[in-house]
């Protein structure tokens, strides 16, 4: 038995998004430090082979915004999964340092929590939290994510380590299952197996009717996964767990997950067990480290890209 | 003066006319109705490529609306271009020694996958020790010559921040403290059990840049036009110099360059300069297109037609070439179809670019 650890999201800002947020500042918010809705994308996790050491690299667990992020409609690339968040923009450097970030933070992750209680909604599990303050005349944008997730208390372990599917489920489910995942992939989704060596997937909100006649070791519970490290699920599993733990408390004293990655060959597949035993609202962590791996703000200078006489000078 | 450049260029962008006629096989030039079927097979042959709109009024009209460019997001970078650049002078010679040895030998499949397993062994073979030893020089300062300056105005820049960061760590270190205990152990950089392996994964992952890169269509030069947008490790966008370390020295600040992103009102991204594309695209064109006819004749007279690359000649039916042929056993040895435009185009970028993987074609 290990304790299960995840990989928290790490923040992936297009310079589109800054560009965007300028314009939005300057003629849309001007001085107001309203919230802004702000919609961020991830999708699989993904390897990259070396070509010098033959390894598999595993590339971050990113959740990436861009200048579209800002647009009500938005709709997402291919095989990607959208997170609805907040942008906070402050006015000044001192009111971005000193804004009560606990406090904004409790209030999205009570926000999470509501939703899980009182709507069973899957939908609001995956949110953030993003405050900025933008330097217009130097470039610079300091920015900080916040990603809650629900912290189990006990923690959740894991029987072995995370596997290969083919573990559990036969090759022939798992071509069914790619198939019924490949061109919009849910977030979270259930699975069990059907006739002809085939599964049925469901969305998670349909959990007791779905699984009512499935034994439980025939219960699959998955979910589309940001990270590519072998024995690390990404960030969205924590509020997964949690909703399940929360709505469902006797059927999930044992859960077999699997993390999606896009193909099967890619994907894993564990028995966790534990997770908290009382419905009470669990603690949540998730502010984003910065490049020092401390908590703490991160910046990003755009003047290089941005500032027209640096452009020019680079320009021969 | 770079301003005043940029205006010619947009002026002569927006007076040249645009190419009706097909000639990709005689001048490497394709039109935009060529563009948009090279760029739809591609995004169907490999679907990390997708269309993009745009900024609205940014948009060509001769091309449709909601396929204005090409974009694929997150393309890996594992090591410098400069790492590779020490393999100079007697390596290239002997990669296109190579290079030329299988083009001899056969189809013109392998001389594709012989090009780049050419650079691979060479870099393997001689120089895999030296790269090994520039890897850690990524995670650190940069030592590389020519790029220290940019290193240094870097860490100059960063420093100040640490400053200003330090007041809210304190700040929040109080506020996650309720959270601490349990957060302490699930994320996995955090585990001492775990110390050695994730040693292993995080040395891995801070090396990858990644890169957004985009293809548009250039109505001057009547050629697609690369242009690359660059993360560091942790997400920050890469400065020009940065940009610069992953194109090869031959053509770092001559034929890249930092320019307005046509279909953005405000973004600047690095781009290659197209004015030799149409040239060397014509030279590709025509040494795959001997390959491409050559294997169309033999599959023709050995009537196999179940070939698995049968869709390299036989799927679309949007260019105008295939309308002008007749059916039969002319179709079947027309050559390469401008479908193929962009798979090819990806890889001459990636002999300018070689570290970052733009070319997700290989196995082709």
């Amino acid at each position: 038995m290990t304790v299960v650890q995840f990989a928290q999201f790490s923040s992936l800002v297009q310079p589109t998004f800054w560009h965007e947020l300028s314009r939005v500042k300057l003629d849309v918010l001007r001085l107001s430090d309203d919230s802004v809705p702000l919609t961020a994308t991830y999708s699989t996790g993904r390897t990259i082979k070396d070509r010098n050491t033959g390894q598999d690299v595993p590339l971050g667990c990113n959740i990436s915004v861009g200048g579209e992020s800002f647009s009500e409609d938005y709709s997402p690339p291919p095989n990607s999964i959208t997170a609805r968040g907040v942008l906070k923009n402050y006015n000044t450097i001192e009111e971005f340092k000193n804004a009560d970030k606990r406090a904004l933070f409790n209030k999205l992750s009570d926000e999470i929590w509501d939703s899980i209680i009182q709507n069973h909604d899957v939908a609001a599990l995956t949110r953030f939290l993003l405050i900025t303050f933008a330097d217009l005349k130097k470039y610079k944008f300091y920015y900080w994510f916040a990603f809650p997730a629900f912290a189990a208390q006990p923690l959740w372990e894991i029987d072995d380590d995370w596997t290969t599917p083919e573990a559990h489920l036969s090759q022939d489910q798992l071509t069914s299952l790619a198939e019924q995942l490949s061109p919009t992939p849910p977030p979270f989704f259930l699975v069990r197996p059907a006739q002809d060596n085939t599964v049925e997937t469901a969305p998670v909100n349909e959990f007791s009717t779905f699984f009512a006649d499935v034994p439980q070791q025939s219960q699959t519970i998955g979910f589309l996964d940001p990270s590519a490290q072998a024995s690390a699920p990404g960030w969205p599993l924590r509020n997964l767990l949690a909703y399940l733990r929360a709505v469902h408390p006797e059927a999930t004293q044992t859960v077999r997950v699997l993390c999606w990655r896009g193909d099967a060959a890619s994907s894993r597949i564990g028995v966790l067990r534990g997770g908290p035993v009382d419905a009470d609202k669990p603690s949540a962590v998730g502010w984003e480290k910065n490049v020092q791996g401390k908590l703490g703000a991160r910046v990003a200078d755009l003047a290089p890209m941005m500032d027209p006489k640096r452009l020019a000078d680079q320009a021969v | 003066m770079h301003a005043i450049q940029q205006q010619y260029w947009a002026v002569r962008d927006y007076l040249s006319p645009v190419l009706k006629e097909s000639k990709f096989r005689e001048h490497g030039r394709i039109t935009p109705e060529e563009f948009v079927a090279a760029g739809d097979f591609l995004a169907y042959k490999f679907p990390v490529w997708s269309w993009e709109a745009g900024d609205a009024s940014k948009a060509r009209e001769y091309l449709p609306a909601n396929k204005q460019y090409m974009v694929t997001r997150g393309v890996p970078c594992l090591r410098r271009a400069t790492s590779l650049a020490y393999t100079d002078a007697d390596e290239d010679a002997e990669r296109l020694l190579s290079f030329g040895d299988s083009a001899a030998a056969g189809t013109e499949a392998d001389e594709w996958v012989e090009t780049h397993a050419g650079r691979r062994t060479n870099t393997d073979s001689d120089a895999n020790p030296r790269i090994i030893d520039d890897i850690p020089d990524l995670d650190g300062p940069h030592e590389d010559d020519g790029f220290s300056a940019a290193a240094a105005n870097l860490s100059l820049s960063e420093t100040p921040d640490l400053d200003d960061i330090p007041d809210m760590e304190e700040d929040l270190e109080d506020g996650d403290d309720a959270a601490a205990a349990p957060s302490k152990v699930p994320p996995p950089p955090r585990k001492p059990s775990d110390a050695t392996k994730e040693e292993v994964t995080n040395a891995n992952l801070l090396s990858v840049r990644t890169y957004d890169v985009m293809i548009t269509y250039d109505k001057y030069y009547q050629t697609p036009r690369i242009w690359l947008l660059g993360y560091d490790e942790n997400g920050t966008p890469l400065v020009p110099e940065q940009i610069f370390q992953d194109v090869t020295a031959e053509h770092a600040f001559k034929t890249v360059t930092i320019e307005a992103f046509p279909h953005s009102a405000s973004l600047q991204a690095a781009s290659v300069h197209p004015c030799k594309h149409a040239s060397v695209m014509r030279k590709l064109i025509e040494r795959m297109n001997a390959g491409v006819v050559e294997e169309q004749k033999s599959q023709r007279k050995g009537g196999s037609k179940d070939n698995k690359k049968k869709w390299l000649f036989k799927r679309g039916s949007g260019s105008g070439k295939d309308d002008k042929q007749p059916a039969g056993e002319e179709e079947e040895v027309e050559g390469m179809r401008v479908d193929f435009y962009l798979v090819v185009f990806l890889k001459f970028i990636a002999s300018i670019v070689p570290t970052i993987e733009v070319d997700s074609t290989a196995a082709f």
